[in-house]
Protein backbone atom coordinates (compact mmCIF):
# COMPACT_ATOMS: atom_id res chain seq x y z
CA UNK A 1 0.00 0.00 0.00
CA UNK A 2 2.27 2.40 1.55
CA UNK A 3 5.33 2.51 -1.07
CA UNK A 4 9.01 1.54 0.57
CA UNK A 5 12.01 2.88 -0.90
CA UNK A 6 15.89 2.61 0.03
CA UNK A 7 17.50 5.53 1.71
CA UNK A 8 19.52 6.10 4.02
CA UNK A 9 19.62 7.46 7.69
CA UNK A 10 22.65 9.25 9.13
CA UNK A 11 22.84 10.27 12.57
CA UNK A 12 25.42 12.87 13.94
CA UNK A 13 26.39 12.31 18.01
CA UNK A 14 27.59 15.39 19.87
CA UNK A 15 27.17 17.78 22.16
CA UNK A 16 24.39 20.58 22.81
CA UNK A 17 27.88 22.79 24.20
CA UNK A 18 29.21 22.59 20.62
CA UNK A 19 29.39 25.55 18.82
CA UNK A 20 29.90 26.39 14.99
CA UNK A 21 30.03 30.05 13.78
CA UNK A 22 29.17 31.60 16.51
CA UNK A 23 26.08 29.32 17.43
CA UNK A 24 24.82 26.06 18.67
CA UNK A 25 26.12 23.25 16.19
CA UNK A 26 22.55 21.73 15.97
CA UNK A 27 21.42 25.13 15.29
CA UNK A 28 24.29 25.39 12.10
CA UNK A 29 23.78 21.64 11.52
CA UNK A 30 20.05 22.21 10.54
CA UNK A 31 20.63 25.31 8.76
CA UNK A 32 23.09 23.66 6.36
CA UNK A 33 20.69 21.16 5.64
CA UNK A 34 18.49 23.41 4.50
CA UNK A 35 20.92 25.21 2.23
CA UNK A 36 22.02 21.89 0.65
CA UNK A 37 17.71 21.33 0.43
CA UNK A 38 17.85 18.01 2.60
CA UNK A 39 14.57 16.89 2.54
CA UNK A 40 14.29 17.27 6.86
CA UNK A 41 16.34 16.87 9.72
CA UNK A 42 15.01 15.97 13.57
CA UNK A 43 17.44 17.22 16.09
CA UNK A 44 16.81 15.62 19.79
CA UNK A 45 18.43 16.18 22.93
CA UNK A 46 19.38 12.77 25.12
CA UNK A 47 18.89 13.19 28.88
CA UNK A 48 22.74 12.00 29.52
CA UNK A 49 25.39 10.24 27.94
CA UNK A 50 29.57 10.18 27.37
CA UNK A 51 31.67 10.05 24.31
CA UNK A 52 35.30 10.59 23.18
CA UNK A 53 36.32 12.47 25.94
CA UNK A 54 34.48 10.42 28.73
CA UNK A 55 33.26 13.44 30.28
CA UNK A 56 29.73 13.35 31.32
CA UNK A 57 27.30 15.51 29.53
CA UNK A 58 24.17 15.92 31.26
CA UNK A 59 21.83 18.76 32.22
CA UNK A 60 23.51 21.72 34.80
CA UNK A 61 21.61 24.43 35.55
CA UNK A 62 23.44 26.69 33.85
CA UNK A 63 25.83 24.84 31.08
CA UNK A 64 23.21 23.14 28.53
CA UNK A 65 25.63 20.26 28.10
CA UNK A 66 23.36 16.90 27.12
CA UNK A 67 24.05 14.62 24.11
CA UNK A 68 22.23 15.54 21.12
CA UNK A 69 21.47 13.71 18.09
CA UNK A 70 21.19 15.24 14.75
CA UNK A 71 18.78 12.57 12.28
CA UNK A 72 18.76 13.25 8.79
CA UNK A 73 16.43 10.57 6.11
CA UNK A 74 17.71 11.07 2.87
CA UNK A 75 19.00 9.23 -0.58
CA UNK A 76 22.25 7.93 -0.84
CA UNK A 77 23.72 10.84 -3.23
CA UNK A 78 22.13 13.76 -1.06
CA UNK A 79 23.52 12.14 2.12
CA UNK A 80 27.24 11.97 0.05
CA UNK A 81 26.60 15.39 -0.65
CA UNK A 82 25.83 16.67 2.84
CA UNK A 83 28.69 14.85 4.47
CA UNK A 84 31.46 16.64 3.46
CA UNK A 85 30.25 19.54 4.68
CA UNK A 86 28.89 17.71 7.88
CA UNK A 87 32.75 16.71 8.45
CA UNK A 88 34.11 20.40 8.00
CA UNK A 89 31.54 21.10 10.95
CA UNK A 90 31.91 18.56 13.31
CA UNK A 91 35.13 18.84 15.82
CA UNK A 92 34.37 15.93 18.00
CA UNK A 93 31.63 13.48 17.48
CA UNK A 94 30.25 10.67 15.92
CA UNK A 95 28.47 9.72 12.55
CA UNK A 96 26.58 6.60 11.73
CA UNK A 97 25.23 6.02 8.63
CA UNK A 98 22.61 2.88 8.00
CA UNK A 99 20.80 1.40 5.19
CA UNK A 100 16.60 1.74 5.86
CA UNK A 101 13.60 1.82 3.53
CA UNK A 102 11.65 5.36 3.83
CA UNK A 103 8.07 5.89 3.59
CA UNK A 104 6.75 9.20 2.72
CA UNK A 105 2.95 9.75 3.82
CA UNK A 106 1.36 12.59 1.85
CA UNK A 107 -2.46 12.26 2.75
CA UNK A 108 -2.50 15.96 2.31
CA UNK A 109 -5.41 18.04 2.72
CA UNK A 110 -7.75 15.01 2.43
CA UNK A 111 -7.98 15.54 6.19
CA UNK A 112 -8.49 18.99 7.48
CA UNK A 113 -7.39 19.15 10.77
CA UNK A 114 -3.63 19.66 10.18
CA UNK A 115 -0.84 21.70 11.79
CA UNK A 116 -0.57 25.28 10.23
CA UNK B 1 -5.55 -14.82 32.20
CA UNK B 2 -7.74 -14.58 29.56
CA UNK B 3 -6.50 -12.85 26.33
CA UNK B 4 -7.70 -10.63 23.81
CA UNK B 5 -10.22 -12.33 21.11
CA UNK B 6 -13.26 -14.53 20.51
CA UNK B 7 -14.60 -15.59 24.05
CA UNK B 8 -17.71 -16.84 25.37
CA UNK B 9 -20.03 -15.12 27.72
CA UNK B 10 -22.63 -17.30 30.26
CA UNK B 11 -25.46 -16.27 31.73
CA UNK B 12 -27.56 -17.49 34.34
CA UNK B 13 -30.34 -16.58 35.75
CA UNK B 14 -31.66 -18.63 39.28
CA UNK B 15 -33.94 -17.55 41.94
CA UNK B 16 -32.02 -16.57 45.48
CA UNK B 17 -34.45 -19.26 47.48
CA UNK B 18 -33.49 -22.20 45.12
CA UNK B 19 -31.11 -24.24 46.98
CA UNK B 20 -28.97 -27.48 46.09
CA UNK B 21 -27.54 -29.91 48.33
CA UNK B 22 -28.92 -27.44 51.03
CA UNK B 23 -26.33 -24.61 49.98
CA UNK B 24 -28.07 -21.53 47.72
CA UNK B 25 -27.87 -22.79 44.24
CA UNK B 26 -26.40 -19.61 43.20
CA UNK B 27 -23.56 -20.22 45.48
CA UNK B 28 -23.09 -23.60 44.36
CA UNK B 29 -22.38 -22.32 40.95
CA UNK B 30 -19.99 -20.03 41.93
CA UNK B 31 -18.22 -22.26 44.14
CA UNK B 32 -18.24 -25.14 40.96
CA UNK B 33 -17.07 -22.25 38.63
CA UNK B 34 -14.48 -21.62 41.09
CA UNK B 35 -12.71 -25.13 41.24
CA UNK B 36 -13.07 -25.92 37.85
CA UNK B 37 -10.53 -22.46 37.47
CA UNK B 38 -12.82 -20.71 35.22
CA UNK B 39 -11.44 -17.12 34.83
CA UNK B 40 -14.31 -14.98 36.58
CA UNK B 41 -17.18 -14.76 37.59
CA UNK B 42 -19.85 -12.12 39.06
CA UNK B 43 -23.06 -12.63 40.52
CA UNK B 44 -25.04 -10.25 40.58
CA UNK B 45 -28.92 -8.87 42.66
CA UNK B 46 -31.33 -6.96 40.45
CA UNK B 47 -33.58 -4.66 41.71
CA UNK B 48 -36.70 -6.67 40.44
CA UNK B 49 -37.20 -8.72 37.80
CA UNK B 50 -40.24 -11.59 36.50
CA UNK B 51 -39.12 -14.91 35.26
CA UNK B 52 -41.25 -18.23 34.47
CA UNK B 53 -43.69 -18.38 37.45
CA UNK B 54 -44.82 -14.87 35.94
CA UNK B 55 -44.07 -13.45 39.62
CA UNK B 56 -42.58 -10.02 39.60
CA UNK B 57 -39.88 -9.58 42.44
CA UNK B 58 -38.76 -6.63 43.78
CA UNK B 59 -36.32 -5.59 46.24
CA UNK B 60 -38.77 -3.39 48.06
CA UNK B 61 -41.08 -6.41 48.78
CA UNK B 62 -39.23 -9.01 49.28
CA UNK B 63 -36.12 -8.56 51.68
CA UNK B 64 -36.99 -11.15 54.13
CA UNK B 65 -38.39 -13.33 51.40
CA UNK B 66 -35.30 -13.56 49.77
CA UNK B 67 -37.00 -14.67 46.54
CA UNK B 68 -34.91 -12.38 44.65
CA UNK B 69 -33.91 -13.10 41.09
CA UNK B 70 -30.20 -13.47 41.24
CA UNK B 71 -27.80 -13.47 37.67
CA UNK B 72 -23.96 -14.77 37.49
CA UNK B 73 -22.02 -13.96 34.51
CA UNK B 74 -18.54 -15.36 33.34
CA UNK B 75 -16.55 -14.85 30.64
CA UNK B 76 -14.37 -17.65 29.34
CA UNK B 77 -12.75 -19.15 26.58
CA UNK B 78 -15.02 -21.51 23.73
CA UNK B 79 -13.36 -24.79 25.00
CA UNK B 80 -13.63 -23.90 28.84
CA UNK B 81 -17.35 -23.13 28.76
CA UNK B 82 -17.74 -26.26 26.57
CA UNK B 83 -15.90 -28.09 30.15
CA UNK B 84 -18.16 -26.69 32.40
CA UNK B 85 -21.52 -26.05 30.56
CA UNK B 86 -22.95 -29.88 30.98
CA UNK B 87 -22.60 -29.49 34.80
CA UNK B 88 -24.26 -26.82 34.82
CA UNK B 89 -27.10 -27.33 32.81
CA UNK B 90 -27.57 -30.27 35.31
CA UNK B 91 -27.28 -27.63 38.23
CA UNK B 92 -29.89 -25.23 37.48
CA UNK B 93 -33.06 -26.78 37.82
CA UNK B 94 -35.08 -23.90 37.70
CA UNK B 95 -33.96 -21.12 35.69
CA UNK B 96 -32.18 -20.31 32.46
CA UNK B 97 -28.64 -20.89 31.05
CA UNK B 98 -27.83 -18.65 28.24
CA UNK B 99 -24.91 -18.88 26.22
CA UNK B 100 -23.50 -15.65 23.54
CA UNK B 101 -20.12 -15.08 21.71
CA UNK B 102 -18.28 -11.83 22.70
CA UNK B 103 -15.19 -10.36 22.23
CA UNK B 104 -12.69 -9.56 24.96
CA UNK B 105 -11.54 -6.29 23.96
CA UNK B 106 -8.82 -6.06 27.16
CA UNK B 107 -8.20 -8.25 30.08
CA UNK B 108 -5.25 -7.37 33.00
CA UNK B 109 -4.75 -8.17 36.14
CA UNK B 110 -2.66 -6.60 38.50
CA UNK B 111 -1.39 -7.76 41.65
CA UNK B 112 -2.73 -10.77 42.95
CA UNK B 113 -0.89 -13.94 42.89
CA UNK B 114 2.83 -13.63 42.28
CA UNK B 115 4.13 -15.90 39.71
CA UNK B 116 7.38 -17.71 40.24
CA UNK B 117 10.05 -15.83 39.61
CA UNK B 118 11.40 -17.23 36.64
CA UNK B 119 15.40 -16.16 36.01
CA UNK B 120 15.72 -13.14 32.97
CA UNK B 121 15.22 -14.78 29.38
CA UNK B 122 16.96 -13.28 26.74
CA UNK B 123 15.11 -13.07 23.45
CA UNK B 124 17.06 -13.09 20.55
CA UNK B 125 16.37 -12.22 17.07
CA UNK B 126 16.19 -9.95 13.43
CA UNK B 127 13.71 -7.27 14.26
CA UNK B 128 12.35 -4.06 12.80
CA UNK B 129 12.25 -0.78 13.73
CA UNK B 130 9.68 1.98 12.57
CA UNK B 131 11.18 5.50 13.32
CA UNK B 132 8.06 7.69 12.85
CA UNK B 133 8.36 11.44 12.54
CA UNK B 134 6.21 14.04 13.01
CA UNK B 135 5.24 17.56 13.99
CA UNK B 136 4.16 17.99 17.90
CA UNK B 137 1.29 20.38 17.00
CA UNK B 138 -0.10 17.88 14.27
CA UNK B 139 -3.61 16.79 15.78
CA UNK B 140 -6.18 13.63 14.82
CA UNK B 141 -9.68 14.39 16.03
CA UNK B 142 -8.03 17.09 18.54
CA UNK B 143 -6.13 14.72 20.25
CA UNK B 144 -2.10 15.04 19.72
CA UNK B 145 -1.32 13.08 16.51
CA UNK B 146 1.96 11.10 18.77
CA UNK B 147 -0.61 10.68 21.64
CA UNK B 148 -3.10 8.92 19.26
CA UNK B 149 -0.97 7.01 17.38
CA UNK B 150 1.04 5.36 20.66
CA UNK B 151 -2.31 4.37 21.99
CA UNK B 152 -3.27 2.58 18.59
CA UNK B 153 -0.24 0.89 18.96
CA UNK B 154 -0.70 -0.05 22.36
CA UNK B 155 -4.46 -1.49 21.19
CA UNK B 156 -2.84 -3.77 18.39
CA UNK B 157 -0.44 -5.41 21.48
CA UNK B 158 2.57 -3.66 19.04
CA UNK B 159 5.68 -4.90 21.29
CA UNK B 160 6.81 -1.15 22.48
CA UNK B 161 6.85 2.67 21.22
CA UNK B 162 9.09 5.39 22.62
CA UNK B 163 7.98 8.91 22.02
CA UNK B 164 11.24 11.55 21.62
CA UNK B 165 10.67 15.05 21.59
CA UNK B 166 12.90 16.81 19.40
CA UNK B 167 14.44 19.93 20.16
CA UNK B 168 14.81 21.97 16.36
CA UNK B 169 14.14 20.65 13.04
CA UNK B 170 12.79 20.77 9.71
CA UNK B 171 10.97 18.67 7.47
CA UNK B 172 7.90 18.33 4.96
CA UNK B 173 6.16 21.11 5.68
CA UNK B 174 9.80 23.06 5.40
CA UNK B 175 8.95 25.48 8.17
CA UNK B 176 11.42 25.30 11.39
CA UNK B 177 9.91 23.68 14.34
CA UNK B 178 12.21 25.19 17.44
CA UNK B 179 12.20 24.76 21.25
CA UNK B 180 11.87 28.18 22.87
CA UNK B 181 13.86 29.25 25.66
CA UNK B 182 12.12 28.13 27.99
CA UNK B 183 11.28 24.68 26.93
CA UNK B 184 7.93 25.31 26.29
CA UNK B 185 7.33 25.27 23.08
CA UNK B 186 4.31 23.20 21.59
CA UNK B 187 5.82 22.66 18.48
CA UNK B 188 8.51 20.63 18.49
CA UNK B 189 9.45 17.52 16.10
CA UNK B 190 8.56 14.22 17.66
CA UNK B 191 9.90 11.36 16.68
CA UNK B 192 8.46 7.92 17.51
CA UNK B 193 10.49 4.58 17.75
CA UNK B 194 8.99 1.22 17.59
CA UNK B 195 10.48 -2.65 17.55
CA UNK B 196 8.19 -5.11 16.37
CA UNK B 197 8.83 -8.65 14.21
CA UNK B 198 9.17 -8.10 10.75
CA UNK B 199 6.19 -9.59 9.48
CA UNK B 200 4.15 -6.76 11.83
CA UNK B 201 5.78 -4.13 9.51
CA UNK B 202 2.81 -4.00 6.75
CA UNK B 203 0.14 -4.16 9.61
CA UNK B 204 1.88 -1.14 11.90
CA UNK B 205 2.24 0.65 8.60
CA UNK B 206 -1.39 0.47 7.33
CA UNK B 207 -2.72 1.76 10.73
CA UNK B 208 -0.31 4.42 11.57
CA UNK B 209 0.32 5.62 7.68
CA UNK B 210 -3.44 6.83 7.65
CA UNK B 211 -3.42 8.73 10.77
CA UNK B 212 -0.74 10.81 9.76
CA UNK B 213 -1.05 13.95 7.51
CA UNK B 214 2.34 14.79 6.10
CA UNK B 215 5.81 12.71 7.34
CA UNK B 216 8.01 10.07 7.07
CA UNK B 217 8.27 6.55 8.46
CA UNK B 218 12.03 4.93 8.03
CA UNK B 219 12.21 1.32 8.64
CA UNK B 220 15.07 -0.64 9.62
CA UNK B 221 16.86 -3.98 10.57
CA UNK B 222 17.78 -4.72 14.07
CA UNK B 223 18.85 -7.63 16.25
CA UNK B 224 16.60 -7.93 19.22
CA UNK B 225 18.08 -8.58 22.75
CA UNK B 226 15.30 -8.76 24.66
CA UNK B 227 15.54 -8.95 28.80
CA UNK B 228 11.95 -10.19 30.26
CA UNK B 229 10.75 -11.57 33.39
CA UNK B 230 9.29 -14.39 34.08
CA UNK B 231 7.94 -14.94 30.67
CA UNK B 232 4.62 -16.55 30.36
CA UNK B 233 4.73 -19.99 28.48
CA UNK B 234 3.01 -19.55 25.52
CA UNK B 235 4.66 -16.40 24.13
CA UNK B 236 8.44 -18.00 24.79
CA UNK B 237 8.54 -19.47 21.44
CA UNK B 238 6.73 -17.23 18.89
CA UNK B 239 8.36 -13.84 20.50
CA UNK B 240 10.91 -12.73 17.47
CA UNK B 241 10.46 -14.57 14.20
Amino acid sequence: MYLRQPARLLRLHFSERDRYDGVPLYEAIVATCRKLGIAGVTVLRGMQGYGESAELHKHRILAHDQPITAAIVESTENIDRLLPEIEKMLDTGMIAISDVEMVRVRNGDAQPETAA
Amino acid sequence: MLSQGAAKKVTIYVNEDVHLHGDSLWDAILRFLRNKHVAGATVLRPVAGFGAHGTVHSSAGEIHAGHMPMRIEFIDTAEKVDEVLPTLYEMVIDGLVEVQDTNIVKAVARGGKQEAHLPHAEIKGPAKLIRIYLGESDKLKGEPLFEAIVKRLMMMEVAGATVYRGILGYGAKRHQHKETVFRLSKDCPIMISVVDRANRVDEIMGAVAPMMVDGLIVISDVEVHRFVHALPEQQKVTNVS
